[in-house]
């Protein structure tokens, strides 16, 4: 699944107060890219990752994801098309601490279909968590919980991974670890990445690298040779 | 605390004010109840003691006997300031076409020493001898007698010199074992005492004594009552069993009880809803308390600063509460004052139930405050700092673990059934808030269901007659069956009653002897257990509250003095009865001939034909030359259900509050429960989940909780009700706790609907949170 994006705005506030997040952003991204979006704090890269999520809606431009705009969208449309088009990873996991690793994956795997159950013992299957389906989010370390995330994410298939900041709460090893996991599902499955981070490093991963700086974007590279996640060091 | 700290404590305040208001608002009921039924207690005791003062009513009167004697030794007694002796006497009484057992009630001289009446309009009798009376205000209000009418009092005509209130019949209760009188079957007249012998045909046969100061005394009281029991008395009671007083001092004990009981209620759900609310708020600040204690901002100012978050709405709520409990008091007082013609009405202002008030406001959400600011005081600043928060524990809910098949549920209902245990504490109270909810309702409401259920017992199930007819004199059965002749009267019943004194010394009780037929229809008797008796062929029946108070159980055989015989017999106890207004002992008349020798009848138990129209039936009856008076059984009844109506405005009100209190406390846990879980819902939200589902779950956790909690409530508040009613348990009332199965179930319904109803603000803020905003924050 493609994504379109062409002259993106997001500003928050009004007049004095305005703050641009984003300023004429315009991205193509094919199907089955793996694009790490990099940037400092405050750059937008979180902001570009919402708009392609529907998550947030822009303030000027056009954002189409396979053709459909989804500034066209309706409430209902982004519902939907969040429950069977992107797959969403947080830096903070965001598990529902009452539910199981297997029962957070299937809460989401249901929305898409009667074979929940099974969808999200696969995904956990994939993330490696197969020996830890049943246990609650608190007892599991943080590695663990952001692999329940990822599988969460891929449970309802979707063609498109928005990934924010997912090392950002785990040591290297680890972080490493769900980068290589990211890259392998990415390969097998095909799916289109958005990966955000301010680690210039895991831009060596990527099929692309795009800098964001103050909203724009300031460089958009494509990486002829990228490296495998386990090479990565920072 | 420092100026920065006072404008955070502000901010923070204002964009929590929703909750803040809701605690404020539960103190402030608490708060109001207290000061206003406090001060009305206080109020109406100032108002009966200035009464009592004022019209130096008598610390003991002593009915029957040598009154004359008992009056010389009473008068030369240390501590005794007044004595008079005088006739009171129940005699026939007409006024229109009513006839009626009225009473006269002599004053020596032109005005009495003890028991004085106050004239509210026309004059005080001058001439000794004059046939004139002053008519005590309740029947003068009822008949409209103004002076210059005239009234038969025992067969003369007298005419009505003006009416009068006194404080023997602030409440007109003819004995203390008939406090209820319809204005038609009873009313009290005062003449000279002159006069008052001459109708009475009788000498003084009352001696009412007043004590230095009116100042109750015990010992001198318990002195004089066995000397007037040495002298032949019928009845010596002091003033706290004066029949009008006695049920009056009832009705003070309720406004003292909900002084204490309701304020407590309101403050303890008051407390809860302010511990959660702070507690949410000390964690959520965690990182910012870290910051405060690593910059040497002091522990006891941190502790200081998060107890202001309970003192601020404490004294919100606090102040304007005490100040309108003091202005409802007054607005009680009087129209208490009004309602029951009390002569004297004192509205005072009492500064320490201000303070009172303003204290417990501040004081419960004070202590509710401590916990969370003790912990927010000891809070390690490095940690804190960090930010971050272990993620709450996850287990199976109970119910999953209690009953397997939960766990195949949907995934969105397993969830809601674990939000149930997540914060136990909180759940704890929010259940608790649902139990005081309750508690508060079926208290208030299971006081309604028990008095229509007694009535119900009393004057449908036990009493059978359609009318009781009195006798001028005792008859015989000539004149019975005279009555039984007259047109649309089926059957009669003859009825002996009698004053008897049960038992002896110190413990002796004054009651009076009802015999009737061993075979009676028209009266049935309720017994201890709940079953169906009848009368025994040997000895009496009396109410369970007599027993306790005379300490004797069926079987037992107990001294019975009947003093208008002047003799004594020794009777067995042949049954106990749970008769809800009734303090007489019950025999068939057959048991009374063979034990007393005399069989008349003192009244009669009548029922009507079918289809016999009541009023004339009434007017055949009354026609009758020995007929004193004559009382539709069912008045009382209709007059006591009229006066039911206040306590409808009393359970109204009480709903009201105890729904703005289940309001207050499900709604700040509620809220709270949707704060603490942003990120989740926002990331359910993200992940494709409605709103609307969100919704459903977090209604449907809440349900649960209440579900939980309401079983519970409807016990403690089937307890708490028991024990209210079992407070007004006396010799003289049975009252026994009945709640309809129907009351639970709206009050179950009531509170399952403050519930929906207190989530609807919740809800409403789910709609604006920020997705982008809330998964990037961190947990907390």
């Amino acid at each position: 699944m493609s994504i379109s994006i062409r002259n993106v705005w997001r500003t928050f506030g009004e007049g004095v107060t305005a703050v641009h997040a984003l300023r004429d952003v315009d991205l193509e991204v094919p199907q089955g890219q793996f694009t790490v979006i990099l940037g400092p704090s405050g750059s937008g890269k979180t902001t570009l990752l919402n708009l392609v999520g529907a998550i947030d809606q822009g303030t000027g431009g056009t954002l189409e994801v396979d053709g459909v705009d989804l500034g066209g969208l309706d409430d209902k449309g982004r519902i939907g098309y969040r429950r069977t088009e992107v797959g969403l990873v947080f830096q903070f996991f965001n598990l529902i601490p009452t539910l199981t690793a297997l029962e957070n994956v299937e809460l989401v795997a249901e929305l898409t279909g009667d074979d929940g159950a099974a969808r999200a013992r696969q995904a956990l299957e994939g993330v490696g968590l197969v020996d830890r389906v049943d246990h609650f989010p608190s007892q599991l370390s943080g590695g663990e919980q952001q692999r329940v995330a990822i599988a969460r994410a891929l449970a309802k298939q979707p063609p498109i991974l928005l990934c924010d900041e997912p090392t950002g709460e785990l040591d290297f090893e680890t972080g490493r670890m769900i980068l290589a996991l990211l890259r392998r599902l990415n390969r097998e499955n095909g799916q289109t990445v958005l990966l955000v981070t301010h680690n210039a490093a895991i831009g060596e991963m990527a099929d692309r690298v795009v800098r964001l700086r103050s909203g724009a974007v300031v460089e958009d590279r494509t990486i002829a040779d990228p490296v495998e996640a386990e090479a990565l060091t920072w | 605390m420092v100026k920065p700290l006072s404008a955070k404590l502000w901010r923070d305040i204002r964009r929590q004010k929703a909750q803040f208001a809701a605690v404020a608002l539960t103190v402030f009921l608490g708060v109001t109840i207290f000061a206003a039924s406090y001060d009305s207690f206080q109020n109406l005791t100032a108002s009966y003691e200035a009464t009592f003062t004022g019209f130096r009513f008598a610390n003991l009167t002593m009915q029957g006997g040598d009154v004359e004697a008992f009056a010389a030794e009473a008068a030369a007694t240390d501590g005794v300031e007044s004595v008079q002796t005088r006739t009171v006497a129940d005699v026939p009484m007409q006024v229109g076409a009513t006839k009626f057992l009225g009473r006269v009630v002599g004053m020596p001289g032109t005005d009495s020493d003890v028991n004085q009446v106050r004239v509210i309009e026309g004059a005080a009798i001058t001439d000794p001898g004059a046939l004139v009376v002053l008519v005590e205000e309740h029947m003068a209000e009822h008949f409209g007698l103004h002076p210059g009418d005239t009234v038969i009092v025992a067969g003369q005509t007298v005419a009505v010199g003006g009416s009068v209130s006194s404080p023997e019949y602030i409440w007109p209760a003819r004995s203390r074992q008939v406090p209820f009188s319809s204005p038609d079957n009873f009313g009290v007249v005062f003449t000279t005492e002159e006069t008052a012998r001459a109708l009475a045909a009788a000498g003084p046969n009352e001696a009412v004594v007043y004590f230095a100061g009116g100042e109750p005394d015990a010992g001198l009281a318990a002195g004089l009552t066995t000397r007037g029991r040495a002298l032949g008395t019928t009845s010596v009671f002091t003033r706290d069993l004066q029949p009008s007083n006695e049920a009056l001092q009832e009705d003070l004990k309720g406004f003292q009880e909900m002084a204490l009981f309701f304020p407590i209620l309101f403050l303890v759900a008051a407390a809860m809803a302010a511990y959660v609310m702070i507690s949410r708020l000390v964690w959520a600040q965690r990182p910012h308390i870290g910051v405060l204690l690593a910059n040497g901002v002091r522990k006891r100012t941190v502790l200081g600063h998060y107890l202001g978050y309970g003192l601020v709405p404490g004294l919100i709520g606090a102040l304007p509460g005490a100040v309108a409990g003091v202005l409802l008091a007054r607005l009680i007082t009087r129209l208490y004052t009004g309602l029951l013609a009390i002569p004297v009405t004192l509205v005072k202002f009492y500064p320490a139930t201000l303070a009172g008030g303003v204290v417990i406001g501040l004081m419960a959400a004070a202590l509710a405050a401590l916990a969370p600011a003790l912990f927010a005081s000891r809070v390690q600043p490095a940690e804190a700092m960090r930010g971050n928060t272990p993620p709450g524990r996850g287990r199976p809910s109970l119910l999953e673990r209690l009953i397997p098949p939960l766990r195949k549920i949907p995934i969105r209902w397993r969830m809601a059934l674990r939000g149930v245990g997540r914060n136990p504490r909180r759940t704890i109270y929010t259940m608790l808030g649902v139990v005081l909810s309750l508690v508060l309702v079926l208290v208030s409401w299971g006081m309604i269901d028990s008095i229509e259920h007694v009535l119900d017992v009393q004057y449908v199930e036990i009493q059978q007659e359609d009318a009781s007819v009195r006798f001028g004199e005792p008859v015989g059965q000539e004149q019975v069956d005279l009555l039984a002749g007259v047109p649309g009267v089926a059957a009669v019943e003859p009825v002996l009653e009698m004053p008897v004194t049960l038992g002896e010394g110190d413990t002796a009780l004054d009651t009076a002897l009802i015999a009737l037929p061993a075979d009676t229809v028209m009266h049935r008797f309720l017994m201890d257990d709940g079953s169906w008796g009848s009368l025994p062929a040997e000895g009496v029946l009396m109410g369970v509250g007599i027993a306790r108070r005379l300490e004797v159980r069926t079987g037992d055989v107990i001294p019975m003095t009947i003093a208008p015989l002047g003799v004594t017999v020794e009777v067995t106890v042949g049954g106990l009865l749970r008769e809800p207004l009734s303090s007489v002992v019950y025999a068939s008349r057959e048991y009374a001939a063979a034990s007393f020798g005399t069989l008349p009848a003192t009244s009669a138990l009548v029922s009507y034909d079918p289809g016999a129209d009541p009023s004339l039936v009434r007017a055949a009856v009354t026609e009758l030359p020995s007929v004193s008076a004559f009382e539709d059984a069912k008045a009382i009844h209709r007059m006591i259900k009229d006066f039911m109506v206040l306590f409808y405005g009393f359970v109204g009100i009480m709903l009201v509050f105890g729904g703005a209190m289940a309001f207050a406390l499900i709604f700040n846990s509620m809220t709270v429960n949707i704060a603490e879980r942003n990120r989740e819902v926002a990331t359910l939200l993200a992940v494709g989940i409605r709103r609307t589902t969100i919704s459903r779950l977090i209604t449907a956790e809440n349900l649960v909780v209440a579900a939980i909690a309401i079983p519970i409530g409807l016990v403690a508040g089937h307890w708490v009700s028991a024990q209210a009613m079992a407070s007004f348990q006396s010799e003289l009332f049975t009252l026994d706790l009945f709640i309809r199965p129907t009351t639970y179930v709206f009050s179950a319904v009531a509170i399952v609907l403050v519930a929906l109803l207190s989530e609807v603000p919740g809800l409403r803020a789910l709609r604006r949170i920020s997705i982008p905003e809330v998964v990037k924050e961190r947990s907390s």
